[in-house]
């Protein structure tokens, strides 16, 4: 439950992410998570904070199924994830799109072909591909660099570029690993003001950074994990929430 | 059949072959310089099957016959061997036909003039369809009455079959060990063009791309690059035939080797068929081990 902020309605047809007693040790004996109970709701915003090694990366892979819980369970869109099938996580991945700080092109393909080759996995026909990619591309606003390769781009392009891709199968969720880490103050703003007009047409978007600028300047919900639990998590918080 | 598929597949292998060329020229090279020494060897091997076909086809047995067998007997006989389901062809050979061949054979070598009575004896000549059944049908004959003696070479013959067999297995075990190298060192390189693309199959894997969406792609480059590395090393081994052969039937006329019999066709098709399975399995083997732990 949150600590330290405000009290949060919790609508049980709402929730869409849902973490209860989770605990995460990876192979290597590193203790990553603990004792983590998380709600969140449909077309809500949410950064998680905390400084590098204290878990944010993650609850991002729980979410998207890279690793499962060692303990306890993570529901997305009310399916819970230690049940899901391997055959399964992809379409589970169609409902979640996944944003890197590394950006994670596709180097040998076009910015266009990038975005598409999200939609063509899924056996999209190519009228649909026609249709929805130019959509993504001017909604990040990167449409005018459609036929350039990774290498001919700025790192904001290439954010935009990944940021599209994970939009255009319209993403319930769309998860953000430090997606300004590689990028300028100015061009950070920039793509965290796409993130929020995204999340303003329903999308949830949950984002991990250290972008201390941006978390202060938008007043979303924070939360901070120090030591792989929840310290703190507050609607409209700050990024210094909960260290006093 | 999902049509979109097949044609996101197709396009997805050419855009790699374009845009990765260097990977795909290297698989091909690799492909190409295999298939060239696998061909030379299995033409090589085929064409001393045919030397050694040849040389066991012309084993014959000869049975002698005693000179009080009458015409009746001897046409009994060789009605017998013409049913005998063993037997290519059974011809008489009278003792007079037997001394004009010889007087034919060693004409100018040697005086026969000076034989006045004809010492050969009559003689039924025997071929069998399978040259491994020369010793069992010769010796079918050895204890009948008719018969005074029966040469097929016994101790030749049996050198010969065996050295036939030894030679077959020999054969047969090193296109085994070329196929194994080759599929080794082609599996290998394509193995590293998929680890060079790793971190596309994990990217593939994040934006919800299923196991088979991801390996169809990297199988169906495979078979291509097989099939094209094959195509490549035929198109060397070719002309490089057509130029050498006749040169070698004339310079080796010694050796009872009908070059035109070697099958050629054949041996194209089966590289063609060996290079195009090679690249598929190599893929699939490789990109199978990146997409399970992915």
């Amino acid at each position: 439950m949150p600590q330290g902020g405000g009290t949060r309605p919790r609508n049980i047809d709402s929730r869409v992410i849902l973490f209860e007693d989770v605990k995460l040790v990876y192979p290597n004996g590193v203790h990553a998570l603990s004792d983590i109970n998380l709600q969140i709701n449909r077309g809500e915003f949410l950064f998680l904070v905390g400084s590098t090694g204290q878990g944010k990366s993650s609850i991002l892979k729980l979410i998207y199924r890279e690793v499962r819980p060692t303990a306890g369970d993570v529901t997305v869109d009310g399916r819970p994830l230690s049940r899901l099938p391997e055959s399964q996580v992809p379409f589970l991945r169609r409902k979640v799109g996944v944003v890197f700080q590394d950006f994670k092109l596709l180097r040998q393909k076009t910015v266009w072909e990038n975005v598409a080759y999200a939609l063509q996995v899924t056996g999209a026909s190519s009228r649909d591909v026609m249709r929805r990619v130019p959509r993504a591309l001017e909604l990040v606003g990167i449409a005018h660099k459609s036929k350039m390769f990774q290498h001919e781009l700025s790192g904001g392009e290439q954010q935009r570029t990944a940021i599209a891709r994970s939009l255009v199968n319209n993403p319930l969720i769309m998860l953000c690993d430090e997606p300004t880490g590689n990028l300028d103050p100015e061009t950070s703003s920039e793509i965290m003001a796409l993130l929020a007009r995204i999340n303003a047409k329903g999308t949830t978007v949950v984002v991990a950074t250290h972008n201390q600028a941006s978390v202060d300047r938008m007043r979303r919900r924070v939360v901070r994990l120090i030591h792989g639990r929840i310290a703190h998590d507050e609607e409209r918080g700050r990024y210094h929430v909960g260290l006093g | 059949m999902d049509w979109g598929k097949v044609r996101f597949f197709w396009s997805e292998v050419a855009q790699n072959f374009t845009r990765n060329a260097a990977m795909a020229v290297t698989a091909i090279g690799t492909v190409a310089i295999s298939i060239i020494v696998l061909g030379v060897f299995l033409f090589l091997r085929s064409s001393s099957d045919i030397v050694m076909k040849s040389v066991v086809s012309k084993l014959e047995i000869a049975v002698y016959l005693k000179d009080e067998v009458e015409g009746p007997t001897i046409t009994a006989m060789l009605h017998a061997l013409q049913i005998d389901p063993r037997v290519d062809s059974a011809r008489f050979v009278s003792k007079n036909q037997a001394l004009a061949d010889l007087r034919k054979r060693l004409h100018g070598q040697v005086d026969l003039g000076l034989i006045n009575s004809n010492p050969l004896p009559n003689s039924i000549i025997i071929h069998t369809i399978d040259p491994e059944n020369v010793p069992v049908v010769a010796q079918e004959f050895t204890s009948r009455p008719e018969v005074s003696y029966v040469n097929y070479g016994s101790q030749h013959t049996q050198k010969l079959l065996r050295a036939e067999t030894v030679f077959g297995y020999i054969g047969i075990g090193i296109i085994v060990l070329l196929l194994i190298a080759n599929a080794l060192i082609i599996y290998n390189t394509i193995r590293l063009t998929v680890f060079a693309r790793q971190r596309e199959i994990n990217i593939m894997h994040l934006v919800g791309a299923t196991r088979w969406t991801i390996r169809w792609p990297f199988v169906l480059e495979g078979v291509l690059s097989g099939l094209i590395g094959a195509a490549v090393g035929l198109a060397v081994l070719w002309p490089t035939y057509h130029a050498l052969v006749p040169k070698l039937a004339l310079n080796l006329p010694f050796l009872p080797l009908d070059l035109s019999a070697v099958p050629v066709g054949h041996i194209a098709l089966e590289l063609l068929l060996i290079g195009g399975l090679i690249g598929m399995f190599s893929s699939w083997i490789s990109v199978s081990r990146f997409v399970e732990t992915a």
